[in-house]
């Protein structure tokens, strides 16, 4: 059986637009032998039944996410396909510590340049999206991702990266100085919000906060590297290990997009040129030499060689366009979604290999959460009974005086136009 | 356009009729209204300092989550964030007193926060990220992640694994939500029940959308083999050393993983489900560690 890794599809000249996505390809690449896997850019969550991406397929078994690829692989094949094997206690230890310090401050950073600065997502992962992705999640999935990275970089505090919550702002500002008679309407010049421009002007703590996040993380990782080969091991003929697929992941997100707003490639490369350049190079060993295009994934045999085994994601059939649709409806009906989140947790327990006393429990919250649900919907129907009550009470609404009302208003509310003059009409 | 003359008023009055309802419906109504006029019924004068308030504050106080019987002993604070700063503090040889508060107290709505001693041109509540900073101004600590670069990279296991993974276990284990998290924090927070009940699930909602904010769903295996393989690195980091980063004295990096280790260990939390401990265990110099900080309360 030939193992199959569903990934996001390519963008930006790598392989997957997402880090996670780009580490595994990168370990597969480097610890499979080429023919043991295929590579498939589903680009679709829903294929797995984890619903993530990455996500290894093997026969009717799913892994997803980086970590469980890599403890999946080295399992199913006895510790050949293990790449962390060479390393000692001290070295696991800087990979284990590493790999999460990558993990969670690269992570910020790709979402803050990606997604979070308006003229990157508008200009180049939005579109970028919308070439990888079938009708109709690429109108459904781009803002989720949008909105989670936004949810993600919250505490960071550099909203000012994001030009659309910055032109609620001045719009009101700006309606102030209308309504404030200052400036006659019509001699406001609307200037042309851009990113560097906000940073340059006002929020200089804005530009503090980014040099200081970026050196956060290139700092300790190009100290790391030094002179060596990877950031675990020293020479140039040894194995990259699970770490360098981690770091490789995040930094070719940083370092090979060409964006509106490069200020995450300009920190790396001004702060990290040793990093820039191992990055260049594993990226070479990993993807290959020439920058991947969509069309390579979706028709394998045009690929110019390159060290990934792409195949063809099999087409959206129109069933799964209708259930995706159906599904994303249902989820955003107010009632209707949380029916459907309870009978998935009830069904997730009801899978899954806890034990009965977990089961038992997860089940009982199900259950009590859609007592609170039809709670809720009798609150909210009790309420629209009493305000029709009240309604009728107060004689806004009557069934009977209506209709004459109308019968009223067709004889009389219309005047005769037969009987009256020009002058009459116009009020002369 | 209502025509002029003798039948003009007639169909301005069944005209307005429907508006005038509208209207009438969007109005307050009366009872309503009288009932609001009357507010505020009064308006009290501002309160009184508690009594419990120091009088005269010649001590720092150190704003943590505890109860008043174990701030007065000087104890650990059962937050490990609070704990994480009570440690430090106490480390680096500041004195100061222990003051049980809540978050609602805070200038920031995080705690701790400490409030200087008066003199000395005291610049009022130091919030949490800035005690460090405000620690070497007053007694000339080293600033430790200068020192080495694995500081902030082992950090990163603390702050995002080992805090998962804690997360999980107090807030979301229902078990322990009710034996340990829903006696510390929403118990003394206040008598009414509802405002308890409603504490509660806010609690657990949002320990939950912190932890969905990285994946898609909560896999409390992962989590756990999360918080295993930091345990190990830490171990492996600390080695047969006294202290992290074979420091004579303990420090910052010392404070934040006694912060996890001494509440994962501490048996007076009462925890029903505790994974954590025998993952911890499995690595004796992470436990000795821990006890011998504890000798510092």
């Amino acid at each position: 059986m030939v193992l199959q890794l569903h990934v996001w599809g390519p963008a930006f000249a790598l392989p997957s637009i997402d880090a996670q996505c780009l580490s595994a390809i990168a370990y597969c690449s480097i610890a499979l032998p080429k023919d043991a896997w295929e590579l498939i850019a589903s680009s679709d969550p829903s294929v797995s039944p984890t619903g993530e991406l990455p996500a290894l397929q093997n026969g009717s078994t799913w892994v997803s996410r980086f970590r469980n690829i890599v403890d999946y692989l080295r399992q199913y094949s006895d510790g050949a396909w293990d790449l962390d094997r060479q390393l000692d206690e001290s070295d696991r230890a800087d990979n284990t510590a590493f790999a999460s310090f990558v993990e969670s401050r690269g992570q910020s950073l790709i979402d803050l340049s990606l997604y979070v600065t308006s003229h990157n997502y508008y200009n180049n992962t939005s579109p970028a999206y919308g070439n990888l992705l079938q009708w109709p999640n690429q109108w459904i999935l781009p803002p989720k991702l949008h909105g989670a990275a936004k949810a993600r970089t919250d505490h960071l505090g550099l909203s000012s990266l994001d030009l659309q919550a910055i032109e609620e702002h001045r719009q009101r500002d700006h309606s102030a100085a209308v309504a404030a008679g200052k400036i006659p309407k019509n001699l406001i010049q609307r200037p042309r919000e851009t990113v560097s421009g906000l940073l340059g002007r006002g929020s200089s703590k804005n530009q503090f906060r980014m040099e200081a996040l970026t050196a956060d993380f290139f700092e300790p990782l190009e100290a790391m590297l030094g002179q060596k080969a990877y950031l675990l091991t020293l020479k140039e003929e040894d194995v990259p290990s699970s770490l360098d697929c981690i770091a490789l992941g995040s930094l070719s997100l940083a370092l090979v997009p060409e964006l509106a707003f490069p200020w995450l490639r300009d920190a790396m490369r001004a702060k990290a040129p040793l990093l820039s350049a191992y990055t260049e190079r594993l990226r070479r060993r990993c993807f290959g030499d020439s920058p991947v295009e969509v069309a390579h994934a979706y028709s394998p045999q045009s690929a110019p060689a390159s060290p990934l085994p792409w195949r063809a994601p099999g087409r959206i059939s129109i069933a799964a366009v209708g259930s995706t649709l159906l599904a994303e409806l249902a989820d955003s009906t107010p009632f209707l979604s949380e029916i459907r989140r309870n009978n998935r947790l009830k069904q997730a327990a009801a899978d899954s290999d806890l034990t009965s006393v977990e089961k038992g429990a997860v089940s009982m919250f199900a259950d009590s959460s859609k007592k609170d649900m039809y709670v809720s919907i009798a609150a909210a129907v009790g309420g629209v009974a009493a305000l029709v009550g009240y309604m009728f009470h107060v004689g806004l609404i009557s069934v009977a005086s209506q209709e004459q009302e109308f019968e009223e208003e067709e004889e009389e509310g219309i005047p005769d136009f037969g009987n009256l003059s020009a002058g009459d009409i116009l009020g002369l | 356009m209502p025509p002029k003359g003798s039948e003009g008023p007639q169909p301005e009055s069944t005209s307005s009729a429907g508006p005038n309802a509208v209207h009438d419906f969007f109005t307050v109504p009366a009872p309503i209204k009288r009932l609001f006029d009357r507010f505020p019924l009064t308006t009290y004068p501002p309160n009184d300092l508690p009594q419990r308030s120091p009088s005269r504050r010649q001590d720092n106080q150190l704003y943590v989550f505890s109860d008043a019987k174990s701030a007065r002993h000087g104890r650990p604070s059962f937050n490990p964030q609070c704990l994480k700063w009570q440690a430090y503090l106490k480390f680096v040889g500041i004195d100061f007193e222990v003051t049980p508060s809540n978050n609602h107290a805070s200038p920031t709505g995080a705690l701790p926060f400490l409030l200087p001693a008066l003199p000395a041109g005291a610049p009022g509540p130091i919030p949490s990220h800035k005690l460090q900073k405000w620690a070497i101004e007053q007694v000339h600590c080293e600033e430790e992640q200068q020192l080495n670069l694995r500081f902030e990279v082992y950090a990163s296991l603390l702050d995002h694994r080992l805090r998962n993974a804690w997360l999980y276990m107090l807030y979301l284990d229902s078990e322990n939500f009710e034996a340990v998290a829903r006696r510390l924090y929403v118990i003394p927070a206040t008598t009414n029940t509802i405002v308890r009940l409603a504490l509660g699930i806010q609690l657990q909602q949002a320990a939950r959308d912190e932890l969905l904010k990285t994946s898609k769903y909560i896999d409390a295996a992962d989590l756990e083999g999360d918080a295993k393989s930091a345990f190990e690195a830490l171990s492996a980091l600390l080695g047969e050393d006294e202290h992290f980063f074979g420091r004579s004295k303990p420090g910052l990096f010392d404070a934040s993983v006694f912060a996890y280790t001494h509440l994962i260990l501490d048996e007076s939390m009462g925890w029903k489900q505790n994974r954590l401990t025998q993952l911890l265990r499995e690595n004796p110099n992470l436990v000795q560690h821990r006890d011998r900080l504890l000798q510092f309360f």
